[in-house]
């Protein structure tokens, strides 16, 4: 069975790009245009696995992931922020608001699926 | 009142009167003495002729024993006044007649002398006369006179001598009046103009000279003496005024000093401003672009996928060139995102452990596209049992990457070489990293300005070469960042070498240091205390302050030595030196404001940055005591990191300015840099 990863990125190009790439490794996607909608997808759907953006209309990645992680339906899905900003207080606040891993944009997305599959091969035993 | 302090009038008139009374009463004694002792003479001549009269006529009366009629020869004396008494002796000395002039006692008798002629006895003229008959002497006669004619004479003299004293001295006063004015006039009127002079300090007045003696003289040499003055108070008074006129200027200058130093301050704190929107800005516009970049990369790696699938090569490279651009794109943003980040105070450090010959070969492993390109050598040269080092992997990595991708950049068919080893210097182990290529070389001109932001040596060589020129520059700020340093040798067109020296042990973690190491060192010192100059030290007597401080710092890549109290943080001020102070107000013994106070009253400590973190809201007292910033807990860190950045981005600046040997930074005082950080420090 497919794994199945949530994508939320208010971002139509990087959105469609990142989610017909990750297809294309042969990931089940699904994808929110903003936070309050990966929040409901999220508690929906239940994905193996969210790549977060931070900037987002509505409601921003930090207080989605927040969210996420304080209910006890959600806390179990990895989320791997996405952030434009490589500061080293983005890095502290995204360990801090609880997400699994972190990555700058733009993508490497040779590291990036690298990361997904090390939080996947993680979880998946537990 | 002494004669001597007289008026000089009166001693001039008393002088006059004087002198001509001398004379005048000499002259008359003179007179008065010739004059009655000639009288006298005759007096006496007359006295004695009478007496030879009266002997002769009493001669015979003798001879014949007659008293009687001796006795009524002496009677007819009775018509002379001045004789008072007649004695005719006899030869053997008795009284032979006698007469005495009216009812006056009979006078004493005088004893007979043995010698004749006239003599004064007292107030009388005596006479003895010898009384002869044809040569036979008979008696002797005695007359006696009372002088009353000359006693009478010389009363009369006196009155006459005393009127004309008192008529001569009359005159003499009158005539001595009028003439002292000649010697005193001038004097006094000598006199009258110095007082004038001196209590109304007008020196244009002038003495009127009378007469061309020595008075005159004194005259002229006072108002000599006076025009001199007058000039010097005129010479005085001009200066007087000039220097006036000058500190009038010079406060004028002054304000308008002032007025400028703010200007300048204000267009400072502008510019500061204007640096720090533009490096937002950057940081926003490396943002913006970076998302339209992530799909021209994104999309162009998926065509390229897909195409490979397909078959398509001539696509497959054209698509690869796409992402090239795009990479180099994306380089370019990130190297300038990276500038502005440091600029901004907002870079840290993210310390690991790594090997570093691993480390050196993958980059170099990455580094061969740029080597082939222009057919450039590589070796690697690693010293035996290199080990690991503590330190932000990404940014050694990029140092290292900087330097090298430059040696390949700048050198065509040449040979490029990485030499690292281990050294000990100050006590601390340092890795030492030596990139050598034999390209064109830099010059000392260039060599100037090579670690600053957008200055590639050459504006032609940008374009021949390509690149942002601003890989040195970050470079140079990341050495920085993790307290090493950075130098270079050149030799235009035969080759550079960048000698990157590293702390093998980067910041270490306070708490993990502190105890095993020196436990007897300083007791509430969270960490090993290093002469560091990016070292931070944090004054609270709150531990849980001083600890939480103290990971957030050292998170931020800074040495953090922490002090429980006033006197304690005093001590280790002094002890390492420190870039930053934090301190709290309220504290045991000594508070945070006397600790302040010592720490500005210390000229090898004013210097150092001190940021208040207190929960005393008292900004003006903290400024007025000369604390660069004031933070009023709880804390706000991302403030206080940009803070602190700030003040360690002020002392690299600092540095920048003698940069020509950035060796030499070590060396410099840390007086001189300070001076420049505290101003930029006090304007965040």
């Amino acid at each position: 069975m497919k794994l199945k990863i949530l994508l939320v990125e208010d971002n139509e190009l990087n959105r469609d790009m990142l989610s017909r790439r990750l297809q294309r490794k042969g990931y089940c996607v699904i994808a929110a245009h903003d936070g309050e909608q990966g929040h409901l997808l999220a508690k929906s759907e239940s994905p193996d696995l969210i790549l977060m953006d931070i900037s987002l209309p509505a409601m921003d990645g930090w207080e989605v992931t927040r969210l996420l992680k304080a209910n006890e339906a959600t806390r179990h899905i990895p989320i791997i922020v996405l952030t434009a900003h490589a500061l080293v207080s983005d890095r502290t606040k995204a360990y801090e608001a609880g997400c699994d891993d972190f990555d700058t944009k733009p993508v490497d997305f040779g590291r990036l699926t690298e990361k997904i599959e090390n939080l996947l091969v993680v979880r998946k035993p537990s | 009142m002494n004669l001597k302090d007289i008026s000089i009038k009166r001693k001039l008139m008393l002088i006059t009167m004087l002198t001509s009374g001398v004379a005048v009463v000499l002259s008359s004694a003179g007179f008065l003495i010739y004059d009655l002792t000639s009288f006298r003479q005759s007096l006496s001549q007359d006295l004695t002729t009478q007496a030879e009269i009266i002997g002769y006529n009493s001669a015979a009366a003798m001879a014949f024993k007659d008293e009687s009629s001796a006795t009524v020869t002496l009677a007819a004396l009775q018509a002379k006044q001045d004789i008072v008494s007649a004695v005719l002796y006899t030869r053997d000395g008795k009284v032979f007649a006698r007469y005495f002039h009216g009812n006056t006692p009979p006078p004493p008798l005088p004893v007979l002398p043995r010698e004749r002629g006239y003599r004064i006895e007292g107030s009388h003229l005596e006479v003895f006369q010898d009384v002869s008959l044809n040569g036979e002497p008979l008696g002797i006669l005695f007359l006696q006179s009372d002088m009353r004619q000359w006693n009478s004479r010389a009363k009369r003299y006196g009155i006459i001598f005393l009127s004309f004293v008192l008529i001569s001295g009359f005159f003499a006063l009158l005539v001595s009046s009028k003439l002292q004015q000649l010697i005193s006039g001038p004097i006094l009127h000598l006199e009258d103009t110095m007082r004038m002079v001196s209590a109304t300090k007008s020196y244009e007045v002038r003495a009127t000279k009378f007469y061309g003696d020595e008075i005159g003289r004194l005259i002229d040499g006072f108002n000599t003496m006076l025009s001199e003055i007058q000039q010097r108070d005129a010479a005085v008074h001009d200066a007087n005024d000039e220097l006036q006129i000058r500190t009038l200027e010079l406060e004028g200058e002054i304000v308008r000093r002032s007025e400028m130093q703010e200007e300048l301050l204000n267009a400072k704190h502008a510019a500061e401003d204007a640096n720090r929107a533009k490096s937002a800005f950057l940081a926003n516009m490396s943002h913006e672009l970076r998302t339209p970049l992530n799909a021209i990369i994104g999309y162009s790696e998926m065509l390229e996928e897909e195409t490979q699938e397909l078959g398509k090569v001539e696509n497959v490279k054209d698509l690869q060139k796409i992402q090239g651009a795009g990479k180099h794109l994306l380089a370019l943003i990130n190297d300038v995102l990276d500038l502005s980040k440091i600029e901004a105070g907002r870079m840290g450090l993210h310390l690991e452990n790594f090997d570093i010959s691993q480390m050196i070969e993958e980059m170099v492993a990455t580094l061969h596209p740029a080597l082939s390109k222009n057919s450039n050598t590589i070796q690697v040269r690693l010293a035996n049992e290199l080990g690991a080092m503590r330190a932000d992997i990404t940014k050694v990595r990029q140092i290292l990457y900087n330097l090298l991708s430059n040696a390949c950049k700048f050198t065509d068919h040449g040979a490029i070489s990485v030499d690292v080893d281990r050294s000990t210097e100050d006590n601390q182990d340092w890795i030492r990293f030596r990139v050598t290529d034999t390209g064109i070389g830099i010059s000392a001109k260039q060599k100037r300005n090579l670690f600053q932001e957008f200055t590639q040596a050459d504006v032609s060589i940008a374009r021949k070469y390509g690149g942002t020129g601003l890989g040195l520059a970050i470079s140079y700020r990341y050495v920085r960042l993790m307290k090493g340093r950075i130098s270079v040798e050149s030799v235009p067109d035969q080759g550079s070498v960048f000698t990157v020296h590293l702390p093998a042990k980067g910041t270490t973690e306070p708490i993990e240091a502190a105890q095993p190491e020196k436990p007897n060192d300083v007791p509430a010192a969270s960490a090993e205390v290093k002469p560091n100059q990016d070292t931070v030290l944090v004054i609270d007597d709150d531990s849980v302050v001083r600890d939480l401080m103290s990971r957030f710092l050292t998170r931020l890549g800074f040495h953090v030595v922490a002090a429980a109290s006033g006197e304690e943080g005093l001590r280790l001020a002094k002890q390492v030196n420190p870039l930053v102070i934090t301190l709290d107000v309220i504290m045991p013994n000594c508070d945070g404001w006397a600790v302040l106070n010592q720490l500005k009253a210390d000229p090898g400590l004013a210097a150092i940055p001190v940021i208040m973190v207190t929960v005393v809201d008292n900004e003006s007292m903290g400024f007025e005591l000369g604390a660069s910033n004031y933070m009023i807990k709880p804390v706000d860190r991302d403030r206080l990191a940009v803070l602190i950045e700030k003040h360690r981005v002020a002392r690299s600046f600092a540095v920048t300015d003698t940069k020509a040997t950035p060796d030499s930074h070590r060396d410099a005082s840390p007086k001189t840099k300070s001076g420049a950080w505290k101003e930029t420090a006090r304007i965040i």
